[in-house]
């Protein structure tokens, strides 16, 4: 069945990472789970850092719990979960999981700040990672990957996808269902406590149907790469464009140009990582961009 | 049902805009037009309307243009002050043919003036207030009752011609506790603007047919227009093609004279056999009416022609009534502004003469029949 | 099983939302006030809204003529004057989900008074109070955000005037949603109109916004792109231990939600003093 978090370090503690962007819940996550502790008789220790905590800025918050726990922080490659609320949040942390038992759980969900594509010399990659599903879960013990926002969202509330992982999650961890699901209500908006509870369930239920064994890597990853396979189409609307030059100097692949009427066009489509800076950044709604994607890629 | 009662003027001003279906009301506290937003303050959560004061003059006249964009009936009222202040959301309701109504309690000025006393000068700036060409309707009740009817016909000129109606009444009036009959109208004489119907495509919220009004585009009923202070196409959207200015300002400023008769409404008291007549409208056609009747008994003929909608100014009423008489006489509280249009429509087929009261005081029933008297020598 | 859906961006057309007959639109290029719609539009596009109940009300400047492209029910007001038209707009019209687009003139000097009674009367509409620094429509004046020193044609020797930080301003007028973000974020930007137009109750998004022809030029701020660029490093995202050093210079500035509280909603609230007179009534 599924991957079950190690303690691999032998001392009697086991460390969970959870990280996501601002506004996504991880502190919801890692409050749920420090309750569960608690409640259990263990001591937990809980850290976290929101310093970026508005929406779309970096958060992450470490859990550590056992019969005794003395540094709140996990140290690097130690961590037994890594639950990742954003795929390039989950990448920039890997580092933490213990790279013999670890389990890493993601949503592939990417949320991509401008930010992520600026100084950066040409063909050089983009500061947003393009590691695929299966390249990471390849590189992990454990690994569930899956569209948790997506499911939430079928639910009716993408913002219950925290909770999705977090049922992800709890098949990792020695507690009931029940005591999951009674402290998951006490920090949930009461409006939200049904779509809350149907998320937590759907992502167990999830796990069962994964059937990972233990140390392998999911065999569902070779459904995953959809978005290399994804192809970027473009329309420069050149009556709309008046050649601020933006999108040319953003673009981090050097993609577009002005041509001699100053007017926006693509020049280098294959280098495209369709990060879509240009399209945003675009003040006269010249830019649109498109991706093709396979239907729907089924396992 | 007979509905007397006793009644202030204010009051009757909010009884007539309820009664005219006015379901919203932005204002700001001002003497001596205050009570108006008391009770509308009172009586229109009870309609189902919404009342606001808002945080200045200049607010509470967007509050009702706006209001008013979303369908809605609406109204604010103010005095001297507030009337000026109002003047630039007033220019915007003209510009984009919003209906709504604008009470105007007058009193004595320039500046803060005379907050507690009657005047007549804002004549001329509720005809001319906002800047630029612009079509607007003043009307001006002389009694609490005909506060009470040209409020409502307010609302109707407002919603059927698309345009910004003026009620401008002084002071006096304003104030004045009268046993009126307040029989609400009947359904079918209350106006309510036309509102688009038919398709959304290319549908064109400024184009206007043969009456010169265009419906009323209402938000939420699909057709999603664009409305602006800007000189507009008859699309909505901003044009300066000299050709499409022109059209559009010959039909803005042209709609009031296309329904001139709608619109006109004088009082003739005597005109016929007169020998003066006598042009006057609020607190003083009330002191007029008396001196006619005691000059009538002291053997000298005069009348009265009272413009009950002030602009557009009843020039042919003017005309017809000044016809062969000996003089004209225009009493007014202010320094001289009523006469100035008589003048200029009369254009010297009569002479025209002022009594002009601007210290605060109502203009008294004698000091009419002297001025009379002296111009009968 | 592992199903990859790409982001909603990709059904997000901002040609669905604008008047495409009136494109291209008349912001000088580079002006972030573009950007900053396309980022409105977004959000009205996730959350749903239905354009034929959006009403989008504006003032006067480049900031009040933007409102013109979005195809809803746009009103194009006096100057100064949107939130007050809005006010009415609104409690009339309670069915519409009304948004006030505003510049800093518009809305921090000559419609100041509307914009700190529309935070404390929290009637339920969303302000984007598009921060260019000056007044561009009339050629680059000095405006109540212009920065300490700038250049502006009414700022011949640079700007002399302490300036406005309209969020702490909106905060201490009692706005129950405040937050500002700028231009390069367009996703937070995106994110902030969201959680604003969803919140019941007035909202103050003030978005930083470049001027990049006339504030740009006579600055020698650098091309549009630099321009946009050098957002990064006056930006500070909120809650970080870099606070503003001087409340009355935003620069830099914060971002971030600011402010988030649940007050009674103006309409809400009349709304139950009509049944509370009616039931009285009866």
């Amino acid at each position: 069945m599924s991957g079950k978090a190690k303690n691999a370090n032998g001392d009697g503690v086991t460390s969970v990472l959870v990280v996501g962007v601002g506004g996504q819940g991880v502190i919801m996550v890692s409050k749920v789970l420090a309750t569960l502790c608690q409640e259990h008789g263990l001591e937990v220790k809980q850290s976290e850092v929101h310093g970026m905590a508005k929406r779309g800025g970096a958060v992450f918050s470490h859990v550590r719990f056992g019969r005794q726990v003395h540094s709140p922080v996990i140290p690097a490659g130690e961590a037994d979960v890594l639950v990742a609320l954003e795929w390039a949040e989950g990448l920039r942390w890997l580092h933490y999981l213990n790279p013999e038992t670890g389990v890493f759980i993601s949503d592939v969900r990417k949320i991509i700040p401008p930010f992520a594509c600026r100084d950066r010399g040409r063909g050089v990659m983009p500061h947003y990672a393009r590691s695929t599903p299966r390249d990471v879960l390849e590189k992990v013990s454990v690994g569930y990957a899956m569209d948790a926002t997506d499911t939430a969202a079928r639910l009716g509330n993408e913002r219950a996808a925290n909770t999705v992982l977090l049922g992800i999650m709890s098949t990792t961890l020695p507690f009931s269902e029940n005591a999951w699901l009674e402290t998951i209500e006490r920090f949930v908006p009461p409006k939200t406590r049904e779509v809350n509870r149907a998320a937590f369930l759907a992502g167990r239920e999830w796990v069962k149907d994964a059937t990972v064994p233990q140390g392998e890597v999911l065999p569902q990853v070779e459904v995953d790469p959809a978005l290399p396979q994804a192809r970027n189409v473009w329309d420069i609307n050149p009556a709309w464009c008046k050649g601020c030059d933006i999108c040319v100097k953003f673009c981090p692949e050097r993609c577009l140009k002005l041509d001699a009427e100053g007017k926006a066009v693509m020049v280098k489509p294959e280098l495209c990582t369709g990060c879509r800076l240009c399209e945003m950044l675009c003040p006269d709604f010249a830019i649109r961009l498109s991706k093709e994607i396979p239907e729907k890629v089924s396992s | 049902m007979s509905t007397l009662q006793n009644i202030q003027g204010n009051a009757a001003c909010a009884a007539g805009a309820i009664a005219a279906g006015c379901r919203f009301y932005a204002g700001y506290p001002i003497t001596p037009s205050s009570e108006i937003a008391e009770q509308m303050a009172a009586r229109l959560p009870k309609v189902g309307g919404t009342f606001i004061q808002m945080e200045d003059e200049l607010g509470s006249m967007a509050a009702t243009v706006g209001a008013s964009l979303g369908g809605v009936k609406a109204m604010t009222a103010t005095s001297g002050p507030g009337f000026s202040l109002k003047q630039e959301n007033l220019g915007y309701a003209a510009m984009t043919e919003t209906p709504c109504v604008i009470v105007n309690v007058m009193r004595g000025g320039p500046s803060t003036g005379l907050p507690t006393r009657p005047a007549q000068a804002d004549i001329m700036q509720a005809r001319w207030g906002t800047h630029g060409d612009h079509p607007i309707i003043v009307l001006a009740p002389h009694t609490v009752r005909e506060i009470f009817e040209e409020t409502i016909r307010a609302f109707n000129l407002a919603e059927a011609l698309r345009v910004p109606v003026v009620v401008l009444y002084d002071e006096t009036i304003g104030h004045l506790v009268e046993t009126v009959d307040l029989t609400p109208p009947q359904p079918e004489d209350i106006v309510t603007r036309t509102f688009a119907s038919g398709p959304a495509e290319d549908y064109l919220p400024y184009a206007a047919g043969e009456d010169m009004i265009p419906a009323f585009p209402r938000p939420g009923d699909g057709y999603r227009t664009h409305t602006t202070g800007l000189t507009h196409d008859e699309r909505g959207f901003p044009t300066q093609d000299p050709q499409k200015v022109d059209a559009f300002m010959k039909r803005l400023l042209g709609k009031l004279e296309r329904h001139a008769k709608m619109i006109e409404k004088t009082e003739s008291v005597e005109v016929d056999d007169a020998q003066v007549l006598i042009v006057t409208m609020g607190t003083p056609a009330r002191a007029a009416k008396t001196a006619i009747r005691q000059l009538r008994d002291e053997g000298i003929r005069a009348g009265l022609l009272r413009p009950v909608t002030l602009w557009p100014f009843p020039e042919a009423a003017l005309r017809a009534a000044a016809k062969g008489k000996r003089a004209v006489l225009v009493p007014e509280m202010n320094a001289g502004q009523l006469i100035l249009e008589v003048q200029r429509v009369l254009g010297g087929a009569a002479p025209v003469s002022g009594l002009n009261v601007f210290n605060g005081e109502p203009i008294a029933p004698q000091q009419i029949a002297q001025a009379v008297k002296e111009l009968v020598k | 099983m592992n199903e990859i859906k790409v982001t909603s961006a990709d059904e997000f057309d901002i040609r669905d939302w604008l008047r495409t007959d009136l494109m291209p639109h008349f912001m000088c290029p580079g002006c972030g006030h573009g950007i900053a719609l396309r980022a409105l539009l977004w959000a009205c596009h996730e959350l749903g809204i239905g354009k034929d109940r959006l009403a989008v009300v504006s003032g006067i400047g480049c900031s009040g003529r933007t409102g013109a492209y979005i195809d809803a029910n746009t009103f194009h007001t006096t100057h100064g004057r949107p939130l007050a038209f809005a006010t009415g707009l609104k409690l009339a019209r309670p069915d519409l989900t009304v948004i006030v687009i505003s510049g800093d003139g518009d809305s921090l000097a000559i419609g100041g008074n509307h914009l700190i009674h529309a935070c404390r009367r929290n009637l339920d509409m969303t302000l984007v109070l598009l921060n260019n620094e000056v007044y561009g429509m009339t050629g680059g004046q000095v405006s109540p955000t212009t920065s300490a020193e700038r250049f502006t044609t009414t700022t011949p020797a640079g700007n002399m005037e302490p300036v406005f930080d309209a969020c702490k301003l909106a905060e201490g007028a009692g706005a129950s949603f405040v937050g500002r973000e700028a231009t390069l974020q367009t996703p937070a930007l995106k994110d902030l109109f969201k959680a604003a137009i969803a919140h019941k109750g007035f909202s103050l998004t003030e978005v930083i916004s470049d001027c990049t022809e006339i504030f740009g030029r006579k600055n020698a701020l650098g091309s549009s792109p630099e321009m946009v660029l050098k957002q990064k490093k006056v930006m500070i995202p909120a809650h970080t231990d870099n606070r503003v050093p001087e409340p009355f210079k935003p620069h830099p500035f914060e971002t971030g939600v600011f402010v988030r509280q649940e007050r009674p909603e103006y309409g809400e609230v009349y709304e139950a003093l009509r049944a509370r007179v009616r039931e009285k009534g009866k």
